[in-house]
């Protein structure tokens, strides 16, 4: 049997020329307005000093962590990392609580703020097109990109293409395939001529964000049984030595009223 | 003879209860609209401020405050220190009020409130929040069961009563375990997030810092509690019995202390204390207004025996834990845009109309209900 191929995107920073069709591309394939668009694309700045003076742009859309921290955030589990890469949405679960926006350190989910019940407010976020991919197609944004700074492929092949962009042009690049390890490892990796946090990429460990709290998690149950029987023997601990206390007095009050009688 | 008695069966429409139900009609207005056109219709909420006052304070505050119930129910049933029974109703009626409270407010900041009952069936167990959601509508339950014995003693269904009465023991443990357990994982919700809380406040000691504050918040809440109601309700106050829950106030809050500050000194956070500027600032407030100020003050014999005493400690102090709550839930998170988000008129009249019902719900009880102690002579 051919193994599952696990997809991922990688985007190179110097070959994007912000142009923003992948914005259109994406609203209309999954039929979003354009404020609402799964991609939103930050223009930044003119960094540097002069003479040395670059540009970059940078188009965010899910990550698709291997380890998602809205997964495991997730009440109902709505969310759900596939072995074919997406971290996709099941929007019959979802009770709108929004704690995946919380959890997710590249605030990647969105809400519908301008639903009301009969609307039926979700959480919206890119889903690597799998619509598309069920056909075999690429997902929109990859697909339209004119100058193919996004593409798409297997996991593994992509993170050795990027390595290999790098040990070609190594004055170009920075030294560094942003998703190889941040948060775990994911499934979107960036290239970049300009440092990442220039390009609002947060600094993250290769421990997923998520570890401390499911690590907090399985320690619940036990936890509480353990806690419930030690309060029990409290509970009946304090009891024993208060009615020892109680025999104890009433022996006292016993042996005055005998003295006082044998008075 | 020691009897409980309902305070003044006579239902009178002072101009509190007119301000409580103006509010309460403000609210369920405001709760229509967002109703019909969502969250964004009435609130500042927004895709980098997903959560805001609604759970800053209606969650956060709410269940912070509602802890009362717990450590009384710990102090007269496991401790079985039977003094202090004349505090114990009242304290759980405001926790049982308090977290009904908390589950409208839910059903108002959910996206889509007609799914709660979701995560009975989709159980999702890495999630924090599946631990919160189960034990506080557990605890609630719990909490029913703690004040029904009130209940029918008011409508004189002593055998009732008394049957409940001889079975508490379990639900008062259950009651406990729970409360640890909804207590501390608040705290546990925020350690997902540790790149985006500040390290003042992330550390893996987050449920621990969550459990040993809200043992000083409902120590507090009792002292509070039962201050305002023996004022509102011209009652004697119980100070002999305050005193003492006082008294342990500054033990509780030195472990407290020790802890947040060992473990500041233990990851090497130390020097955030005075470099994060208005984070810092933030940090010593909660420190100085809801640690230090009523550790020193109940210190003094002199306080904790006087009425005006006991109420400014135990406000200080719930004033600095809330700010707490504050600071974890909202204030020390770091957000993906420079806009900073303020609530709107609209999300605030929503928890202040939950409030003003949780208010005028409490003053019916003591009316009705036999809540409070009295000595028949």
């Amino acid at each position: 049997m051919k193994p599952i191929k696990q997809y991922a995107y990688l985007f190179d920073t110097t070959r994007c020329i912000d142009c923003r069709a992948c914005m259109i591309a994406c609203t209309v394939e999954n039929q979003v307005p354009m404020n609402d668009s799964y991609i939103w694309v930050a223009g930044k700045d003119v960094i540097g000093e002069y003479p040395n003076l670059k540009r970059a742009t940078m188009p965010y859309h899910c990550m698709h962590c291997l380890e998602p921290s809205c997964a495991s955030a997730c009440i109902v589990g709505a969310w759900q990392k596939r072995e074919d890469g997406p971290v996709v949405y099941d929007d019959t679960k979802c009770i709108g609580c929004r704690y995946c926006m919380n959890a997710c350190p590249f605030d990647v989910p969105h809400f519908e703020w301008d639903k009301g019940i009969a609307g039926g407010a979700l959480i919206t976020k890119c889903q690597m097109c799998k619509q598309r991919l069920e056909v075999g197609q690429e997902p929109a944004c990859v697909q339209t990109c004119p100058t193919g700074a996004l593409t798409f492929g297997e996991r593994q092949e992509l993170i050795a293409e990027a390595h290999k962009r790098i040990n070609t042009h190594p004055t170009r690049y920075i030294n560094h395939v942003y998703g190889e390890t941040e948060n775990g490892g994911t499934s979107y990796l960036i290239l970049s001529h300009v440092p990442f946090k220039e390009l609002g990429l947060p600094e993250i460990a290769p421990t997923p964000v998520n570890a401390v709290s499911e690590t907090v998690m399985s320690g619940t149950l036990p936890f509480a049984f353990t806690w419930g029987a030690v309060l029990t023997g409290v509970a009946l601990l304090v009891r024993l030595r208060n009615r020892g206390k109680e025999i104890a007095a009433a022996e006292v009050i016993e042996t005055e009223k005998s003295t006082e009688e044998t008075k | 003879m020691k009897m409980y008695i309902a305070l003044n069966p006579r239902l009178r429409l002072t101009p509190l209860v007119w301000v409580l139900l103006t509010l309460m009609s403000v609210g369920f207005v405001v709760a229509m609209i967002r109703y019909v056109n969502g969250i964004g219709a009435i609130s500042n909420l927004t895709n980098a401020y997903s959560w805001g006052f609604w759970i800053s304070f209606d969650l956060y505050t709410g269940v912070a405050i509602g802890s009362g119930a717990f450590i009384m129910a710990s102090i007269v049933y496991i401790f079985d220190l039977k003094e202090f029974r004349p505090l114990l109703r009242s304290a759980v009626l405001t926790g049982f009020i308090g977290y009904i409270m908390v589950i409208i407010a839910l059903l108002v900041d959910l996206g889509r409130p007609e799914r709660i009952w979701h995560m009975m069936i989709y159980q999702n167990h890495t999630s924090i929040l599946l631990e919160i959601g189960i034990c506080v509508m557990s605890y609630t339950a719990v909490l029913a069961i703690e004040f029904a014995p009130v209940v029918f003693e008011g409508i004189k269904w002593q055998k009732f009563a008394q049957l409940i009465h001889r079975f508490i023991m379990p639900f008062v443990i259950l009651g406990v375990v729970l409360s640890t357990l909804h207590q501390s994982s608040l705290g546990s919700l925020q350690l997902i997030q540790p790149t985006k809380l500040h390290p003042l406040w992330w550390t893996p000691l987050l449920p621990l810092m969550f459990f040993s504050s809200a043992v000083c918040i409902g120590l507090a809440m009792i002292i509070f509690e039962s201050s305002l109601s023996s004022r509102a309700f011209g009652r004697g106050l119980e100070t002999h019995l305050l005193e003492k829950l006082a008294k342990a106030l500054p033990i509780a809050l030195g472990i407290y202390l020790i802890l947040k500050f060992g473990d500041l000194a233990f990851s090497g956070d130390f020097q955030y204390l005075f470099t994060s500027g208005t984070m810092s600032w933030l940090f010593w407030g909660e420190i100085i207004i809801g640690v230090l100020i009523p550790l020193f003050m109940f210190l003094f014999k002199r306080v904790r025996q006087s009425p005006s005493g006991l109420l400014f400690g135990a406000v200080t102090l719930l004033l600095g834990m809330i700010l707490n709550r504050f600071n974890v839930s909202w204030f020390a998170i770091s957000r993906s845009t420079d806009i900073v988000y303020f609530p709107s008129w609209m999300e605030v009249s929503i928890s202040a109309a939950i409030f003003a019902a949780g208010i005028l719900a409490f003053g019916l009880a003591a009316r009705y209900l036999p809540l409070f102690e009295h000595e028949e002579s």
